[in-house]
């Protein structure tokens, strides 16, 4: 954007200016809302209303500003004169606006005005006031001392620079209720403080309207040029209240309906579940053998990989813990099918995992996964018929003739249900768990080399939960290492 | 008293810095010119010897433990407004060198920013430097050696703020600043009856008012004399 400011400054190809006549004093510099639109259409050879929308964005992120109604941020493509503002007030030189300069701002004009400050602005003071009420010497000082210095210039450079500072609070602190809705301002993020030209994308070499990319787009990107846009469109607040009635009462009553649970139970539950994985977390407990972040050695992750021969003792405790462990657990799982293999009940594990390949799967073949999953395991005499009772058979059977992704839901959490209740017992307490827990490994702790002068020895996988501040703790954290591979939970 | 000292000094950084303020305002505006840049170093030469200055005085009264609390109240205050204001100069600084940086005056020749700004600042680097006119002797490329300059002095100020807040502790929260709001209304006299005029104009950017004036001026001598004419009939009959 500055560039294209830059360029409108052009003695010979930019825009055409004018002088502004006020009562006795003449000021030079001023150009017509309908020149600079003109100027915008004949450089970048855009149409009207691109021409119109530029313009319009410079104005609203302060770069022009309109010398009759400094208050309205529009770029009228008429005779109104508009004049630059100085490079001082870029967004790119002053971002972001300092709640200092601001409050300093308003004093003045609050001298100015005799403390006639209005709305925002007054309010704005006030707050400012409550912020900053440590510094209010300075900004009192600071403000009477702007005033007097400005008085040494002639009038028009004063009305000048009063107009420019003006337009530049307006632009970076709107009144609340915006002008025209289109009105978002955010800087430019090229705009960080660098002691270097602003890099904005060069809009010769691409559309203007690209611009969107530097700044946050707005709401209604094409603003109508209606006659009056100060008024804001009244909105239609007798419908919303019933409406909006409706849908607060339709929400209580949901809240009202809804599963709560205490939050002692909930906490009790959590300090179990952390009681319980508190060992087998790798931060809180360290890792055996060694933190591959800290030593730079991958042995933790090789035995730990999800299909490994031998489980380390760890893991197949995990599997103790819930049945959803288990079954998560791609070893654990094998071992699961098993052992239900010998119960002679692995047709439920089978079906479960057919079923779950059904939800995930593609959607191109949910109509053969549902046939072969009904073949193989619903049909009456199939190959492995599995165990569901005869409601959700029914419902299943239903469903099954407009069959989707979640048709047999019922049916797996059935079988899921029955395998948690009734095999994963009999499978902790079977001689096959007991067995796996016998022969998993416990890795042993990687002896870390250091430096044979040093006194206490480094641990291999420094947890910030053990790290303890004094030496007393060190030989504590060591044996517990180990011991929390043997001894277990 | 160094209370009384201090406060001149941080009076005369606080005029420095403001009119500092107004003169980077001006920078890649159509009022930009070598003496512009010249009065733009000469005014922060002075605001960073009085800096300097009010520094060592109020570190000096600071550090001083014997010091009652109403007194080191007071340096508070002064310490709060000084460390604000260098702030403010900095920031400014900082300004001046970007604008300086993007707008040079000699080549690349690039257009200046057509604000409308014309006449010249001699008047406020003046009235920074306390002085009654001043002297512009600069050469050809000043502004280009200025500028580095500039940024020399950027890192001084930046330094000299941070030894600031490292030797002296003042927490910011429990300062109390004297004025309240709205305390600049009561300035003296003179600042107002000049301002009033200044608001009269303000209020006249259109070119429509002066209009509007002169035709109620118009008719109001127009009604006037309706009555003379009228109370003249009436005498008369």
């Amino acid at each position: 954007m500055e560039r294209v400011v830059l360029s409108m400054q052009d003695p010979d190809q930019g825009v055409r200016t004018r002088s502004q006549r006020l009562f006795i004093t003449v000021i030079p510099h001023t150009a017509a809302g309908g020149d600079v639109v003109a100027w915008l259409i004949r450089k970048y050879g855009i149409s009207d209303e691109e021409a119109l929308h530029l313009g319009t964005l410079l104005v609203q992120h302060g770069y022009l500003y309109s010398l009759r109604e400094p208050r309205s941020l529009l770029l009228r493509p008429d005779d109104t004169p508009y004049r630059f503002q100085t490079p001082y007030f870029w967004t790119s030189t002053v971002w972001p606006a300092a709640e200092l300069d601001y409050a300093i701002y308003l004093t003045k004009k609050n001298i100015r005005k005799q403390g006639a400050l209005v709305g925002h602005e007054k309010e704005h003071y006030d707050q400012l006031h409550r912020k900053i009420s440590h510094t209010w010497d300075l900004v009192v000082m600071q403000a009477r001392e702007q005033l007097r210095a400005a008085k040494q210039r002639r009038k028009g450079d004063r009305l000048v620079i009063a107009c420019q500072e003006q337009t530049y609070w307006l632009v970076n602190r709107p009144p609340a209720a915006p002008l025209h809705p289109c009105i978002r301002v955010s800087p430019p993020h090229a705009g960080a403080a660098q002691p270097s030209v602003p890099t904005v994308p060069d809009p010769d070499t691409q559309r203007p309207c690209s611009a969107p990319g530097i700044m946050r787009p707005c709401l209604h990107p094409r603003f109508q040029v209606s006659a009056n846009p100060h008024l804001l469109s009244p909105q239609p607040a007798t419908t919303k209240s019933t409406e909006f009635y409706k849908q607060e009462m339709e929400r209580c009553r949901k809240a009202l309906t809804r599963a709560r649970v205490k939050s002692s139970v909930c906490l009790e539950a959590y300090l179990k579940f952390s009681g319980q994985r508190g060992p087998h977390d790798p931060m809180m407990s360290g890792c055996l053998p060694s933190n591959p972040w800290v030593s730079d050695e991958d042995a933790y992750w090789t035995i730990n990989a999800p299909s490994v021969a031998v489980p380390t003792k760890l893991r197949v405790e995990r599997w103790a813990f819930s049945f959803q462990e288990l079954l998560e657990d791609p070893v654990g799982r094998a071992h699961f099918m098993d052992f239900l293999g010998t119960e002679f009940s692995a047709e439920n594990l089978s079906f479960w995992e057919a079923c779950e390949e059904l939800r995930h799967g593609g959607q191109a073949q949910v109509h053969a996964t549902v046939d072969a999953i009904y073949q193989q395991f619903l049909a009456p005499g199939a190959a492995r018929w599995v165990n569901i009772d005869s409601r959700t058979m029914e419902r299943t059977l239903e469903g099954l003739r407009q069959p989707h992704r979640y048709v047999l839901d019922e049916a797996q959490l059935h079988i899921y249900m029955l395998m948690k209740k009734d095999s994963y017992p009999r499978f902790l307490k079977s001689a096959a768990y007991r067995d796996l827990l016998a022969e998993a490994v416990v890795p042993p702790e990687a002896k870390r080399r250091v430096f044979p002068f040093m006194r206490k020895p480094l641990h291999a996988s420094p947890s910030p939960a053990l790290l303890p501040a004094s030496p007393s703790g060190e030989p504590v954290a060591a044996t517990s290492g180990p011991e929390c591979g043997d001894g277990g939970t | 008293m160094a209370r009384e000292e201090c406060k001149a000094l941080l009076d005369a950084l606080n005029k420095a810095t403001a009119c500092y303020h107004h003169l980077v305002l001006t920078v890649g505006g159509s009022a930009d010119s070598q003496s512009l840049r010249e009065e733009l170093q000469k005014t922060r030469q002075k605001a960073q010897e009085l800096a300097v200055a009010t520094r060592t005085q109020l570190t000096a009264a600071l550090r001083d433990r014997g010091l009652g609390a109403e007194e080191r109240a007071e340096f508070e205050r002064l310490w709060v407004a000084f460390s604000g204001c260098l702030d403010l100069l900095e920031a400014d600084m900082r300004r001046a060198l970007a604008l300086g940086t993007a707008f040079p005056l000699h080549a690349p020749r690039r257009p200046l920013v057509r604000t409308g700004v014309a006449g010249d600042s001699a008047g406020v680097a003046a009235r920074a430097l306390s002085v009654r006119s001043l002297r512009h002797e600069a050469e050809g490329n000043f502004d280009v050696d200025d500028l580095s300059q500039l940024e020399r002095e950027i890192l001084q100020v930046s330094e000299m703020i941070q030894e600031m807040e490292m030797k002296v502790n003042v927490p910011r929260w429990t300062v109390q600043a004297r004025q309240t709001a709205g305390a600049e209304l009561l300035s003296s006299a003179s600042v107002r009856v000049s301002s009033v005029g200044a608001v009269s104009v303000q209020e006249r950017t259109g070119p429509c008012d002066p209009n509007k004036a002169l035709a109620a001026t118009v008719f109001s001598a127009v009604l006037l004399a309706a009555v003379a004419l009228a109370v003249c009939v009436a005498k008369l009959s």
